[in-house]
This record gives structure tokens, sequence and C-alpha cells, in this order.
């Protein structure tokens, strides 16, 4: 294949058709270099982000910890934590899956890595910058948007260049059918930019007044979940899954119904955050009915998922991929359905302003989508470097811990927010005691931290000893599966 | 507040207008039809159904 100029590919003159078709194994060879380099930062930021996670949890348990210095403070590592690991881990392992997803899906070797590749350094410039930020105490209190203004510009210029990238190489694919990954992946890229930059525009440059700034706020917020974080968690999904096991998804009819009814109702969805709040109320209402109608991208999704794997749940036993993409599929079920059932005005009541939101909000970012990436870098990574995977003890010690960690998490802040909210609705319960109802769960949530960031070490450890090939070389790895249609442990001789 | 939540608002027809707009553009180009042969686009020759691609480690 000619190599495109920059220019040339935006040219609306450069023909698409012109590029010759590349082996599968040349496409994979073309992504290496800007999906290791977001894999490797996404990594490093997953420890950064753990470490602060579970400091912020023992504070709420013990509020004197560590509070000696400034920067140590609970108002500071929680948003640090948060933004760590929203934009260093979620983001950058998304970015990677979807370089990576797109150039298999379009056919065509990666185009353009310098560009992907300062947008990596961007992307990563940004982030120490934003996070060293609110350590600082340059925090802007705006929920999801807490990077001072300074660090903001950077991370559009490499959404930007990630975005430009995205629309290039669905532009050159190879003629054909659009794979719904690809649906999923293109709105992401196009979107995302668009919504980080408005607000932006509507938060820092151009501050809107008032309430409004709430009305943006979860707007952005509730839309990096919805229209960022899930269709790239979905695309992985709908790649792994029939890939992994060798067998096509169940109803692609289905698949189409839940990537446009997503398109279409989930932009709207963010103010269900504001239930109760000082907006008109029309704007609440289309907000919860945009949020019940979920119901059916959600649920097709759900039924494509299951029917696809039933009859190979054995599958979960022999590739790690699946079995954490597979845990990631049903938590996104769960905590979808839990968001309906949340943005219904009479129970919002009662979960709002309890830890009942934390235990969601982690059960779709960490259940869901971390559980999805975690699947899809065990796919990939092998495929990048050649090399696989040196200890399969590793990688169930690293599923274990993570999926009891995050169940327990779940667990006790969801049972520990019902309490707190049904103490928090009676008027004989004085406010300090609504607290004391959720300490107990906080504490065990502070040991599901230890869970998580023990996993990630392991993962940590396997991926770096992935990325300087130590270990000894096995035979019949993932990445030179048997083509003879055998079940991967009858090829294991 | 009114220019904000107009903006806003602006914001959000313009995010599901997108949509239906990439929405008919795939239902023009023919990307609705074939829904039976679609699935199959991620299978090849050296990658067919029926076959794995994914699993543990060996021991050996």
């Amino acid at each position: 294949m000619k190599p495109h100029s920059l220019l040339t590919s935006l040219d609306p003159a450069t023909v698409p058709d012109a590029l010759a078709s590349h082996e599968r194994a040349e496409i994979d060879a073309s992504t290496r270099g800007p999906v290791l380099l977001f894999f490797g930062s996404a990594v490093f930021w997953l420890l950064v982000g753990s470490v602060l996670g579970l400091l912020s949890a023992w504070k709420m348990t013990h509020p004197g910890l560590l509070d000696s210095a400034a920067f140590l403070t609970f108002g500071r590592i929680r948003p640090a934590h948060l933004n760590a690991v929203i934009y260093g881990w979620a983001s950058s392992a998304g970015i990677g899956t979807g370089l990576w997803l797109m150039a298999r899906l379009c056919r065509v070797p990666l185009m353009h890595s310098k560009l992907l590749v300062g947008a990596a350094i961007f992307w990563n410039l940004g982030i120490l910058v934003g996070v060293l930020g609110i350590l600082a105490g340059d925090s802007r209190s705006v929920e999801w948007l807490e990077f001072p203004g300074y660090a903001t510009p950077i991370l559009f210029v490499a959404y930007a260049c990630i975005g430009v990238w995205g629309v290039i190489m669905f532009r050159f694919r190879r003629p054909g059918h659009i794979y719904v990954s690809q649906w999923y992946l293109l709105a992401a890229f196009l979107w995302f930019p668009w919504m980080y930059a408005t607000a932006n525009i509507l938060l820092v440059w151009q501050p809107v007044q008032g309430s409004a700034q709430g009305a943006v706020n979860w707007w952005f917020a509730h839309n990096v979940l919805g229209l960022w974080f899930v269709p790239i968690g979905l695309a992985s999904a709908y790649y792994m899954i029939p890939k992994v096991i060798g067998r096509p998804i169940h109803s692609y009819y289905l698949g189409i119904l839940g990537f446009w009814s997503l398109a279409l109702f989930y932009g709207w969805n963010g103010m269900h955050h504001l239930i109760g709040g000082p907006f008109p109320a029309w704007m609440i209402s289309a907000s919860v009915v945009a949020s019940v109608m979920m119901f059916i991208p959600v649920v097709t999704v759900a039924i494509n998922h299951h029917m696809t794997v039933r009859g190979n749940f054995d599958a979960l036993k022999w590739s790690p991929t699946l079995r954490f993409t597979v845990f990631g599929a049903m938590a996104y079920t769960v905590v979808s359905l839990q968001g309906i059932s949340m943005a219904i005005p009479s129970l919002n009541a009662l979960t709002h302003f309890t830890d009942y939101t934390v235990g969601h909000a982690h059960l779709g970012l960490y259940g869901f989508f971390s559980m999805m990436m975690f699947g899809a870098m065990y796919y990939i990574v092998p495929r990048l470097v050649g090399w696989e995977w040196p200890s399969a003890t590793m990688i169930r010690w690293h599923f274990w811990l993570v999926a009891t960690g995050i169940l327990l998490m779940v667990g006790s802040l969801t049972l520990g927010g019902i309490l707190q909210g049904l103490a928090l609705y009676d008027p004989i319960v004085a406010f300090q005691s609504s607290l004391d109802y959720a300490t107990p769960f906080r504490w065990l949530r502070g040991i599901s931290g230890f869970l998580l960031l023990s996993g990630h070490v392991v993962f940590a450890a396997l991926f770096v000893l992935m990325l300087l090939k130590i270990g000894r070389r096995r035979e019949g790895p993932a990445l030179f599966a048997p083509s003879d249609g055998n079940k991967p442990e009858a090829a294991t001789a | 507040m009114t220019a904000g939540i107009l903006l806003l608002v602006g914001g959000l027809v313009f995010l599901s207008g997108s949509a239906l707009a990439a929405f008919c553009w795939a239902a023009r180009d023919g990307q609705l039809l074939k829904l039976r042969e679609a699935p199959l686009t991620i299978f090849d020759d050296d990658e067919p159904v029926g076959v794995p691609t994914d699993r543990f480690p060996s021991r050996k």
C-alpha cells in the first residue's frame, strides 16, 4: 500500500478503493506501537488510580489518616483518583482497544501512526498535568471535569487527533459490510471530543450561570459513560465473544437495533442526576423517559451476548479473554437495569446522596468496562508482541482477585447505601446516625480495595513480563490457535 | 441561564441528530440489509467459524 500523508488522507479527492487488501497479522503488526503505548500508559495509571482510590476509601473510615499535607486530604485525593482512573486507565485502555479493533475491522493496516503516537504523548502529558494540578489544589470542583483549565486543552488535542484518525480509518476501510463494533467505535471517537469541548466551553471558557452549570456537568458526565465507555466496551464484546468462541453473533438484527437505539436515546439521559434539583420539570421528565428507553439497547445486548455464549459456557474455563469479557457483559446488563431503576424519581429519592450511587458507578466503570478492557488486552497483547502470556496461574489470580474485589465493593456499598438512604428518609434518625449505618460497609469497601490493588499489581507484572518477553517460550499459545477445529485443550499435547 | 439551557438542548438535538443522519446514510448504503451474512465478516479462511481463538497459555 502506498503510504498516505495526513493531508492526502483528508483530501476528498483521494480514492479509498486504491488500498490493497492485507493479511490480519500484518494489520495487527501495524498497530503495535500506538496500541502498546496506550496500553502501557493505561496500566501505569491503573496502579496510580488504585492507590489513590484505596487511600480515599480508607479515609472514609479513618478521617485522620495521612492528613498532614494538604495534597493528601480527601478533597484532593478523591478527584485525583476519579480522573486518574477514567482518563488515565479506562480511556487509555479503551483507545488502545479501539485502535486495534478499528484497524482489524476496517481490514487495512493502521495509518498515520505518528498522529497516534503524538496523541498518546499529549494524552499522558494532559493527565499528568491534570492529576498534579488537582493534588496541588487547582481542582475545578465539577465532577468528572476536575482537571484544571490548563490541562484540558492538552487532552483535547489528543482526543481530536484520535477522532480525526478514526474518521480517516473509516474512510479508507475495505469496502463491504460495516460490522456493529465499527459503528460503536466510530460513534465513540466522533462524539467524545465534541462533548468534551462543549462541556469545557460552557463550564470553563464561557461559563454558563447558576444551576445551568449543573445541567452541563451531568449532561457531560453521564455521556462520558454512555457515549464513550459503553460504545467501546460493547464494541469489544461484540468482537471478542464471537471471535473467541468461533461462533457468529446470535442475532445481528438485535445488535444493530441495540446500537441505533443507544445512539438515539443516550444523549438525553444525564439530567436524571438532578432529579429534585432547581430545573424546569420538563427537562428532568425528558431525561427520565430517555433513561427508561435505554431498556431497549440494554436488553438487546444482553440477549445477544447470552445467546451467543449459550452452550459454550465451558469456554470460560479455557479462555482468559472470554472469562473477563463475559463478566463485563453480565455486569453491563445488571448495572444498566440498575441505572434505569435509579432514574425513576421515587427510587431515586432513596438512593440519591448515599453510597448506593458510588456502588453503581463502580459496577459500571469497573465491573463492566474495566473487565471488558482486561479481556481485550489478554487477546490483543500476545498478537502484538508475538509472545504468549507467561503464566496461566497469574491470569487466574488476577481474575479472582479483581472479581471478588469488585463484587465485595459493589455489594457492600449497595447494602450500606440502602440502609443509609432509609435512615436519611426517617425523620427520627439524626443525620450523624445515618452515617453510622454506612460505616461497617465502608470498612468492607476498604478491604475490597486491597483485593483490587493486588489484582492490578499481578496484571501489571504480567504486562511487563510480556513486553520484555521474559519467561520460557510456550507451545501452542492463543496466538497460534489450532486451525483444525479442535477445542484448545485437545491441542495442548 | 436561558442561553445556557438553549445551548445545551441544542447540543442534545445535535447528538441525536448526528445519529439520525448516520442512520439514514447507513440505510441508503445498504448497511441494514443482509443481516444474516453480516456477522460472518469477522471470520475468514484461517480463523473460520467453529475455531476458538483464545485460551490460557499451556504449561509446556
